[in-house]
C-alpha cells in the first residue's frame, strides 16, 4: 500500500512539475554591475544546469519554486528560489579571501576560517602550472615556511623539502602522505604533478596527530577526484621545451691559461711549462660539455560522475634529458591513474585510488672529484677534444679525465614500476558520527642496471677500467693464477613496500546553535618492507653494453662476481584521538594526544606519547570590534609535541652484521663481527613546538597569514664520533646512535594574498609569502666540542660543523684579511703567520696569541652558514580577455657557498678571477699569488666562500585562451595555448654554476662540488578541455 | 548508538592489544647477545679479529715516513697532511693516521675481548687453538699501541660500555707489556708450528713476536731466549729463501722466510672511503708511480718516498736494489724508454720509490686497484728474527752467536760477513737492520728503542717524539682526563 502511494505521488509530482516548467532567463552579475560570463547555474538536486554566456545572460528550464545555484570561481555561491518573474538578475558578492579554503589536517579537515594550527596549501592547478618535473621543485617559493633547496638539477634529480628549518643531525625529511600513502621524499618522482589536486603542509605542533613522525612537519598531498553529477569533462596538456645551461663559468682559455701557469710554476721554482703562450682561446669544454636538450609533458584526464559515483581518471608522459650528457642523462616518466569514489549501499562510500608509475632514468657521475662537471671545470683549454681519432687524456692533472669521453663510457639505467593505491571506506553512521577504514600501498620495484666497459681515460688515470690504451683487460691475480677482468655489469631489483591500515571515527555536533563539538579516535598501523638482490658480472662479451647483462658473463670460473642482498622492515602502531570544541564560531579549542609504538627502538622505549593544544580566537567577530578596513581578523596559537623515529632500523640491539673478512689459503673467508655499536636506551627525538599566528583580511580583499614559531628539538638522533675504545671502527661498524644535543629553529612567516575578481575587466592575483628562520644548535653529545661535516677540497680539513652556538652545518676556517703586500709588511706584522709570502692571503689571527696556527683550531672561526636568512616567494598572475601572465620569483637571501670545484693541481684549469691575481706590491688585496709551490692559500678559508643569495625568476607564462564562440565550433570548451620559461633570470652575485645547492645531508648543505645546473627551459604549450 | 559504543571499544581495544605487532627480529643476521653458539659462530667471530690486521699499510707509512728513510710524497702537501706533519715532525694531537691507528687497534681489541667475553659458553675441540690465535693478535694490537702512545687503556676480556669509556685510565705501559707477554706466551703454549690453512698464526710467529716485544723492552736476555728456542728448534722449517729480488713478488708470497705475515687479497674492491675495510693491501698502491705508463710496475700515488740519505746508506750493497727503485734508471734500462712515462707529485719527490711493496702491472686488485693489492705484509721475516736473535745475543755478550745469526742474513744478501764484536757488533747489527729491512715499516721504532733517532732523524726531539701524541679528540672523548704525551 504504501509502495503504492509513493508511486502516485511521484506521478504527481512529476505531472504537476511537467506542468508549470518554463524557460527562465537570467543574467549574472558582479558587485559592480558587470555581467559575469562562464558562471555555472544548477538547479539544486538535479543535474540541470548550465553556463552564462558572455554578457552573463543564460536560460534554463525551471518553475516557480526552484532553487538555482549560481556559482563562480572568486565569488561566495548564492542559491536563488524562482519566482513568477520571467527574467532574474543575480548578482554575486566577490569572495576573493581564502576563509572558505578546505584544508586538509590529518584524519579530517578544516576550513581556513576554523583552522588553530599553521597549515599552508597550494592548489594543483598551481603546482602544475609551473611545468617543473617534480613536485616539490614546484612548491619552492610557493609557501611560507617550507625550503625546498635542489639537489641536482639533473633529470630526475632530486630536491630537499624542509619544513621549518633544520631540527636535527640526521633525517629532516617531512611525513610526506599521497591520499593518505606515505610516500619518500626520493618517491616523489613518481607522482605527476598534474594529478594533484591541493597540498596541505602541516607545520605547527598540529602535526602531532602523527606523533613520532610529525617533527620535520607533515605534507598531505591528495590527488584529483571527480565530483558528482558532471559530464564527463576530458582535458589534454601538453608543453615541449628546449633546455639549456643557464649559466657557464668564467674559465681562462688557453692564452690565459699558458701566461697564468708560466706564473705559478715559476714562482714554485719549476720552469715554465708554456714556451709559447699564444695560444688563442683553446678548448672551451663547457661548450663542448653542455647542450641544449628536450623538455616535454603531455597528460590526459577525464573527471566526471554519476549521481553516486565520481571518477577521475588520467595517464601522463614525461620525458627530460640533461643539459649534459643527453641521452646519457634522461628521466621518462609514464602515469596512469584511476581514482573513484561511489556509494556502494546507502551511506557507505567507497574511495579508491590507483597511481601507477613507470620511470626510466639514465645518469651520469655527478657531484665532486670524479663527477663528469668537475671534470669539466678542471680540464686545461690548451688540451683538444680529440687526439687523432681518440679522446684526449688531459694526463697533466691527476684525477681529471676527458669528460667527453666520461659521458661516452657511461652506463646507467634504473627503471622504476610503482604502485600506489588506497581503498577507504566511509560509513556515515548518523548525522554526527562518521567511521572511516582504510588500506593504503605504496609498492616500488627498482630495477638498476650499470655498465662498466673496459675504458682507457689516459695514463694513471682513477677512471681507467683497462689495462692500458689497447683496452686490455687487467689482470688479477687469484690464488696464484692471473685471470683477465673484462667489461663488468652490475644489476639490482629492489621492491619497497609502505603500506597502512587505518580506521578513525569522526563526530561534528552542534549543540544550540552555539556550541560546535567536533572528536576524532583512530587507530594506524604502518609498515614497510624492503627488499633487494645484486649482482656483479665481470668478462661481458664484446665490451659492448647490448650484452650488458649478468647472465652473459664470461668470468672464468665466476671467481670475480659477486653477489649482495637486503631486506629490512619497520613498523609503526599508533592511536590518536582529537577534540575540538567551537563557541559560537568565535573561540575555538583543540586537543590532541597520540600514543606511537615504533620498531626502531627497543622494549624500554617503544611507546611515545604526544600530546598538542591549540586555540583560535576570531576577534573580529567580537561586539567591540569595529573596523571597516578589517573584515576578518583571528588570532592562533598551538603548542605540540612530535617525535622523529628516523634512524637505521635495530640500532638499539648488537647485530652480527659488521665486515668479517680476512684471507686463508689465498682466498677471502667471511666471518662475523658486531656492526653498529648497540644503545638499548635509544628513543626518538623530541620537538617541542610553540606557534602563535594571526590571520586577517583587509578590504574583502586582502588576506595576510603571519606566523612565529619556536621549535625546539631535543635528545636529537646522534650517530656522534665515539671513543676508539668502544672498538666502534672496525670495517663495518659504527658508533651508537645516542640521543644527545639540542636545535633550536625560531621563524616567523608571512603571507600575504590580494586578488581582483573581474570577469570582463583585467584580474590579477598577486601571493606574497616570506620565511625567516633563526638555527642554532644549541647542545652537542658530551665529550664532543662538534661533529665534522663536509671535507674542503680533496682530503682536505673539515669545512663544516655541527657546534653548540651555531646554525647546523656552518662553515669554519680561517679569515682573511687581505693579501700580504711585501716581505716588510710580513716581517713588522705583531702576527707571525708561518710560511707566509708576498702575495699570499693575510689570514686573522683569532685567538690573538700572535700566530696564525695551521695545526690546530684556535685560529679558525664562523666564515659563514649555508642557511639562509630568510627565503621568499612571489606569485603573480594577470588576465585579460582570454590573455594570461602569471610568474612566479623566489628568493633566497644571506646563505653563503662553498666553493668546492676547484681542483688545486698545478695543471688544472681555473677561474678567471685569477687573471686579476695579486703580482707585486698594490696589485691585489683580495687575490692570492700563483704559485705551484708549498703555499696556506689552498687551507680553506673565506676566499672560498662566496654569498648565496639569489632570485629567481622561477617561471613566467603567457597564455591565451580562445574565446568559447570559437573553440566551441570544433567541440573544444577551452582551448589556451600559451609560452612559458623556466629559470629565465636568476640574479646572484655566486661565481658557481647555480645558487641553489642542496644537499641531504645538513652538515654538507651549500657545499658546491660543481652541482648539475636547473636548466633555464623555453616552451610552448596548450591546455584542451572538451 | 549501542553500535557506537562497540565501535570506540574496538578502537580502543585495537591498539593496546596489538602492540606485540612491533616485535620484530631483524632477518638473516644473528644478534650479538646470543652468539657464540656453535663452533661456527667462533670461528667466524675470530676471523673478524685477524680482520683488523689489515690496517698494516699504517706501519708501512708511519714506520718508514717518521724515519730517516722516506718521505711522506702523494698528490700535494695536504695529501693525507698527517703523514706529511709525522714527515717534518711536526705531528700534534690532530692527525688522521694516528687516530686510525688508535681506532682500528683497539676495534681489533674489542673484538677479540667480545670472543673472551664468551669464551666459557660452550666447549670445542678447536676452542683452545682459536683462543690462542686470538689472543695472539690481541697481543699484536696492544703492542702496536704501546709503541706509538706509551700509556694505553687496558681492556681485556671484556667489552668497554658506552658510559664506562669516560672513566678508563691509561695504564701503564709495563702492565700493558705484561697483559702482551701472557697472551703471547698462551698463543705459544697451545698453536702448533704449522697450520695447514696458510696464513693462520702459528707458534713461530707467536714466538717472533714475544722475541720482538722483549727485545722493544730490553730484556735481552729472555729475548734470546725466545729467538734462540725459534731458531733451533724450528719446527717448522723457516729458512731464508735465496732470491731476495723476486720474494716480494706476489707469486713468492708465504714462503718459508714467513715468519708472522698479514695476508692480502686482490679478490674484493675497494674505495678510499673505507681503507678498513679492505681485503686488499693499500700500501702497494699508494707507493706506486703516479700516472705512471710503461713495462713492469703500475701507476700509484707516489707514497713514501726513499729518501737519497737512504739509497746513499746502501752504497753498493744488492739490497739497493731490492729496497729501492730508482727510477729514471729503470726507465733508462728499458728497450723503449722515451715510450715511458710518469707524473712527479705534489707532496714530494726523490726519484726513488719502494720496491718491495710496490704496485706492479701483473699484480692488481679489482677496482679501484690502487687499494686492492694482493701483496701480503710481511710483519716478521726470518730475516728480522736472526737480526733480532743477533742483537739480544750481543746484547748480552755472546758475539758469536750473535755474528752466526748476523751473518746468515749477509751471506743470503751476497755480502761479506761481518767479524766485528762488541759495540762496534751492535752497531753493525743495527745497521744491518736498516740494509735488510728498509721499506718494511720497522725504521723509526728502531731508531726509537736505540737511541738513536735524534741523530737520524732531523727534527726529533728527545722525551718528545719516542711517542706520538694521544689524539686529542680520543682524549676528549674518552672525558678529559687522560694527560697528553710529553711535549705535545
Amino acid at each position: 500500500m504504501k509502495k503504492l502511494f509513493t508511486l502516485f505521488f511521484t506521478l504527481y509530482i512529476q505531472f504537476s512539475l511537467f506542468a508549470q516548467t518554463g524557460s527562465i532567463r537570467g543574467q549574472v552579475l558582479d558587485d559592480r554591475g558587470d555581467p559575469i560570463p562562464g558562471a555555472s547555474v544548477l538547479k539544486v538536486g538535479t543535474t540541470t544546469g548550465t553556463v552564462t554566456d558572455l554578457d552573463g545572460y543564460f536560460t534554463l528550464s525551471a518553475s516557480p519554486g526552484d532553487q538555482l545555484r549560481v556559482s563562480f570561481v572568486g565569488f561566495k555561491p548564492q542559491t536563488i528560489t524562482v519566482g513568477s518573474e520571467p527574467s532574474i538578475k543575480v548578482n554575486l558578492v566577490s569572495e576573493i579571501t581564502s576563509l572558505g579554503e578546505v584544508l586538509v589536517v590529518g584524519y579530517g579537515t578544516a576550513t581556513r576560517k576554523e583552522l588553530t594550527g599553521a597549515v599552508s596549501q597550494v592548489q594543483g592547478e598551481d603546482v602544475a602550472k609551473m611545468n617543473m618535473p617534480r613536485v616539490d621543485q614546484a612548491l619552492q617559493g610557493k609557501l611560507s615556511g617550507v625550503t625546498i633547496t635542489t639537489n641536482s638539477g639533473a633529470p630526475g634529480g632530486t630536491s630537499n623539502i624542509r619544513i621549518r628549518g633544520l631540527g636535527t643531525f640526521g633525517n629532516n625529511n617531512p611525513l610526506i602522505l599521497v591520499d593518505g600513502v606515505i610516500f619518500d621524499a626520493a618517491g616523489l618522482n613518481s607522482l605527476n604533478p598534474n594529478d594533484i589536486e591541493s597540498i596541505n603542509v602541516l607545520k605547527d605542533g598540529t602535526a602531532g596527530i602523527y606523533g613520532v613522525r610529525a617533527a620535520n612537519g607533515v605534507i598531505i598531498i591528495e590527488t584529483k577526484k571527480g565530483s558528482l553529477s558532471s559530464k564527463p569533462s576530458l582535458e589534454f596538456s601538453s608543453y615541449y621545451g628546449v633546455q639549456e645551461t643557464a649559466r657557464k663559468l668564467n674559465l681562462l682559455n688557453a692564452r690565459e691559461y699558458a701566461i697564468l701557469k708560466n706564473e705559478a710554476f715559476a714562482a714554485g721554482g719549476m720552469a715554465p711549462p708554456f714556451a709559447n703562450v699564444n695560444l688563442g682561446l683553446g678548448t672551451d669544454w663547457q661548450s663542448e660539455v653542455f647542450q641544449t636538450a628536450p623538455i616535454q609533458e603531455h597528460t590526459i584526464s577525464v573527471n566526471g560522475g554519476s549521481e553516486k559515483t565520481s571518477y577521475s581518471i588520467g595517464g601522463g608522459y614525461f620525458g627530460q634529458q640533461g643539459i649534459v650528457g643527453g641521452p646519457r642523462s634522461n628521466f621518462e616518466r609514464y602515469n596512469a591513474r584511476i581514482n573513484f569514489v561511489t556509494e556502494i549501499a546507502p551511506k557507505l562510500k567507497l574511495t579508491s585510488v590507483f597511481l601507477y608509475t613507470h620511470e626510466q632514468t639514465s645518469g651520469i657521475p655527478q657531484g665532486g672529484i670524479g663527477s663528469v662537471l668537475f671534470n669539466t671545470i678542471n680540464a686545461y683549454p690548451t688540451e683538444p677534444v680529440f687526439v687523432g681519432n681518440r679522446f684526449s687524456y688531459l694526463e697533466n692533472v691527476a684525477d681529471i679525465i676527458n669528460p667527453l669521453a666520461q659521458i661516452e663510457n657511461t652506463f646507467n639505467e634504473t627503471f622504476v614500476n610503482k604502485l600506489v593505491g588506497k581503498q577507504e571506506l566511509s560509513y556515515k553512521i548518523n548525522e554526527h558520527f562518521n567511521l572511516n577504514g582504510r588500506a593504503g600501498y605504496n609498492f616500488a620495484l627498482v630495477d638498476g642496471k650499470a655498465f662498466s666497459p673496459l675504458a682507457w681515460f689516459g695514463p694513471g688515470k682513477f677512471a681507467n677500467t683497462a689495462r692500458n690504451e689497447n683496452l686490455d683487460p687487467v689482470l688479477v691475480d687469484v690464488g696464484g693464477t692471473l685471470i683477465e677482468r673484462g667489461a663488468s655489469v652490475f644489476e639490482n631489483r629492489d621492491s619497497f613496500l609502505d603500506y597502512n591500515l587505518e580506521s578513525f571515527l569522526n563526530y561534528d555536533r552542534r549543540f544550540d546553535g552555539i556550541h560546535r563539538v567536533k572528536g576524532t579516535l583512530g587507530v594506524s598501523y604502518f609498515g614497510n618492507r624492503n627488499m633487494g638482490l645484486n649482482g656483479t658480472a665481470f668478462n661481458i662479451p664484446n665490451n659492448d653494453f647490448a650484452f650488458a647483462d649478468i647472465s652473459a658473463n664470461q668470468a672464468p670460473g665466476g671467481f670475480l662476481n659477486q653477489t649482495g642482498s637486503f631486506q629490512t622492515q619497520q613498523r609503526l602502531i599508533s592511536s590518536f584521538i582529537r577534540g575540538e570544541y567551537e563557541f559560537k564560531g568565535r573561540y575555538m579549542f583543540s586537543a590532541i594526544l597520540r600514543r606511537d609504538g615504533s620498531t626502531n627502538f627497543g622494549p624500554n622505549n617503544r611507546i611515545g606519547y604526544f600530546p598538542t593544544v591549540s586555540g583560535g580566537w576570531v576577534v573580529s567577530d567580537e561586539s567591540f570590534f569595529n573596523s571597516n578596513a578589517i573584515d576578518f581578523m583571528k588570532l592562533r596559537a598551538s603548542f605540540g609535541v612530535s617525535g622523529n623515529d628516523q634512524i637505521g632500523l635495530f640500532r638499539y640491539r648488537g647485530l652480527m652484521n659488521g665486515l668479517a673478512r680476512y684471507v686463508f689459503n689465498d682466498f677471502i673467508i667471511n666471518g662475523a663481527a658486531i656492526g653498529a655499536t648497540s644503545n638499548p636506551d635509544l628513543k626518538w627525538e623530541t620537538t617541542l613546538q610553540t606557534n602563535i599566528g594571526l590571520d586577517f583580511t583587509l578590504f574583502k580583499a586582502i588576506d595576510f597569514t603571519a606566523n612565529y614559531f619556536i621549535k625546539d628539538t631535543r635528545d636529537l638522533l646522534f650517530q656522534p664520533e665515539v671513543s676508539a675504545l668502544l672498538g666502534s671502527y672496525g670495517p663495518g661498524g659504527f658508533p651508537p646512535v645516542i640521543n644527545a644535543g639540542n636545535v633550536s629553529n625560531k621563524g616567523l612567516e608571512l603571507e600575504i594574498g590580494y586578488g581582483t575578481s573581474r570577469p570582463k575587466g583585467v584580474n590579477f592575483r598577486v601571493d606574497y609569502n616570506a620565511t625567516f628562520i633563526r638555527n642554532r644548535v644549541t647542545k652537542v653529545p658530551e665529550g664532543l666540542d662538534f661533529i665534522p661535516g663536509a671535507a674542503f677540497g680533496v682530503g682536505g680539513n673539515i669545512a663544516t660543523r655541527f657546534q653548540e652556538g651555531f646554525p647546523i652545518g656552518y662553515f669554519v676556517g680561517f679569515q682573511t684579511d687581505g693579501i700580504w703586500q711585501t716581505a716588510e709588511e710580513i716581517a713588522s706584522s705583531p702576527v707571525r703567520q708561518p710560511d707566509a709570502r708576498p702575495g699570499d692571503l693575510r689570514f686573522v689571527d683569532i685567538n690573538g696569541d700572535g700566530v696564525i696556527n695551521f695545526s690546530d683550531d684556535s685560529d679558525r672561526t664562523m666564515i659563514g652558514s649555508p642557511i639562509p636568512d630568510f627565503i621568499m616567494g612571489l606569485n603573480l598572475s594577470v588576465d585579460y580577455k582570454g590573455f594570461d601572465f602569471s610568474a612566479n620569483v623566489y628568493a633566497a637571501i644571506g646563505q653563503d657557498i662553498i666553493r668546492n670545484y676547484e681542483r688545486q693541481q698545478p695543471f688544472a684549469n681555473q677561474l678567471a678571477y685569477n687573471v686579476n691575481r695579486w703580482t707585486g706590491p698594490g696589485t691585489s688585496n683580495d687575490i692570492p699569488r700563483l704559485t705551484t709551490g708549498q703555499t696556506r692559500n689552498t687551507v680553506f678559508s673565506d676566499f672560498f666562500v662566496e654569498d648565496g643569495s639569489f632570485v629567481r625568476l622561477r617561471n613566467v607564462q603567457v597564455g591565451y585562451t580562445l574565446p568559447e564562440q570559437i573553440s566551441g565550433k570544433i567541440g573544444i570548451k577551452s582551448m589556451r595555448f600559451y609560452v612559458a620559461a623556466n629559470n629565465l633570470i636568476t640574479l646572484t652575485r655566486y661565481m658557481g654554476f647555480d645558487p641553489d645547492v642542496g644537499s641531504g645531508n645538513p652538515l654538507f648543505a651549500g657545499v658546491d662540488n660543481g652541482i648539475f645546473p636547473q636548466a633555464r627551459v623555453i616552451m610552448g604549450g596548450l591546455n584542451f578541455r572538451f | 548508538m549501542k553500535k557506537l559504543y562497540i565501535i570506540i571499544l574496538a578502537l580502543t581495544m585495537s591498539l593496546v592489544s596489538c602492540d606485540q605487532w612491533l616485535d620484530i627480529e631483524p632477518e638473516f643476521v644473528q644478534d650479538a647477545e646470543n652468539f657464540f653458539n656453535t663452533e661456527e659462530d667462533f670461528q667466524r667471530a675470530v676471523i673478524g679479529v685477524y680482520d683488523l690486521m689489515q690496517t698494516n699499510y699504517l706501519q708501512v707509512w708511519i714506520g718508514e715516513i717518521a724515519s730517516d728513510n722516506s718521505i711522506a710524497g702523494g698528490e700535494s702537501v695536504n695529501d693525507t697532511q698527517g703523514l706529511h706533519e709525522i714527515d717534518g715532525m711536526r705531528h700534534g694531537g690532530v692527525n688522521n693516521e694516528l687516530r686510525d691507528v688508535m681506532r682500528f687497534n683497539y676495534a681489533g681489541i674489542a673484538r677479540a675481548n667480545f670472543i673472551f667475553e664468551n669464551e666459557n659458553k660452550i666447549d670445542f675441540p678447536s676452542k683452545e687453538r682459536l683462543m690462542a690465535e686470538i689472543s695472539f693478535i690481541r697481543a699484536y694490537f696492544y703492542f702496536t699501541l704501546v709503541n706509538y702512545f706509551g700509556d694505553v687503556p687496558l681492556i681485556v676480556d671484556r667489552r668497554a660500555s658506552i658510559n664506562e669509556v669516560f672513566q678508563i685510565n691509561r695504564t701503564p705501559k709495563a702492565q700493558v707489556y705484561e697483559q702482551i707477554e701472557r697472551d703471547l706466551d698462551r698463543a705459544i703454549r697451545v698453536l702448533n708450528w704449522t697450520n695447514p690453512e696458510v696464513g693462520r698464526i702459528t707458534k713461530g710467529a707467536a714466538m717472533a713476536l714475544k722475541g720482538k716485544v722483549l727485545l722493544y723492552q730490553q730484556k735481552f736476555a729472555e729475548a734470546a731466549q725466545v729467538l734462540d728456542e725459534l731458531i733451533t728448534t724450528n719446527q717448522a722449517g723457516y729458512a731464508l729463501v735465496a732470491d731476495m729480488r723476486s720474494m716480494w713478488l706476489v707469486a713468492n708470497q708465504n714462503s718459508s722466510e714467513d715468519v708472522f705475515t698479514i695476508q692480502h687479497s686482490g679478490l674484493q674492491g675497494g674505495d678510499y672511503g673505507c681503507l678498513v675495510c679492505l681485503q686488499g693491501n693499500p700500501a702497494p698502491g699508494f707507493h706506486g708511480i703516479r700516472n705512471y705508463v710503461g713495462p713492469f710496475y703500475g701507476d700509484g700515488n707516489s707514497y713514501n718516498l726513499p729518501t737519497q740519505n737512504l739509497y746513499d746508506f746502501f752504497g753498493n750493497d744488492p739490497r739497493r736494489e731490492v729496497t729501492i727503485l730508482d727510477l729514471d734508471a729503470f726507465i733508462a734500462a728499458q728497450p723503449n724508454p722515451s715510450e715511458i712515462s710518469y707524473m712527479i707529485g705534489g707532496g714530494g719527490h726523490t726519484g726513488y720509490y719502494n720496491n718491495k711493496y710496490i704496485k706492479r702491472d701483473f699484480e692488481r686488485g679489482l677496482p679501484d686497484d690502487d687499494l686492492t693489492s694482493p701483496l701480503n705484509y710481511r710483519a716478521i721475516r726470518y730475516a728480522d728474527v736472526l737480526l733480532m736473535a743477533a742483537e739480544a745475543f750481543a746484547q748480552i755478550g755472546n758475539d758469536a752467536r750473535a755474528r752466526t745469526e748476523l751473518n746468515k742474513v749477509r751471506q743470503r744478501a751476497g755480502v761479506p760477513d761481518i767479524t766485528s764484536s762488541g759495540n762496534q757488533l751492535l752497531e753493525d747489527i743495527y745497521r744491518e737492520r736498516r740494509l735488510e729491512l728498509s721499506g718494511e715499516g720497522y725504521r723509526f721504532w728502531d731508531l726509537v728503542r736505540t737511541g738513536k733517532a735524534a741523530e737520524a732523524i732531523s727534527g726529533f726531539q728527545v722525551g718528545k717524539h719516542e711517542l706520538f701524541p694521544i689524539p686529542q679528540v680520543e682524549i676528549d672523548l674518552a672525558g678529559g682526563r687522560w694527560s697528553q704525551n710529553p711535549g705535545y
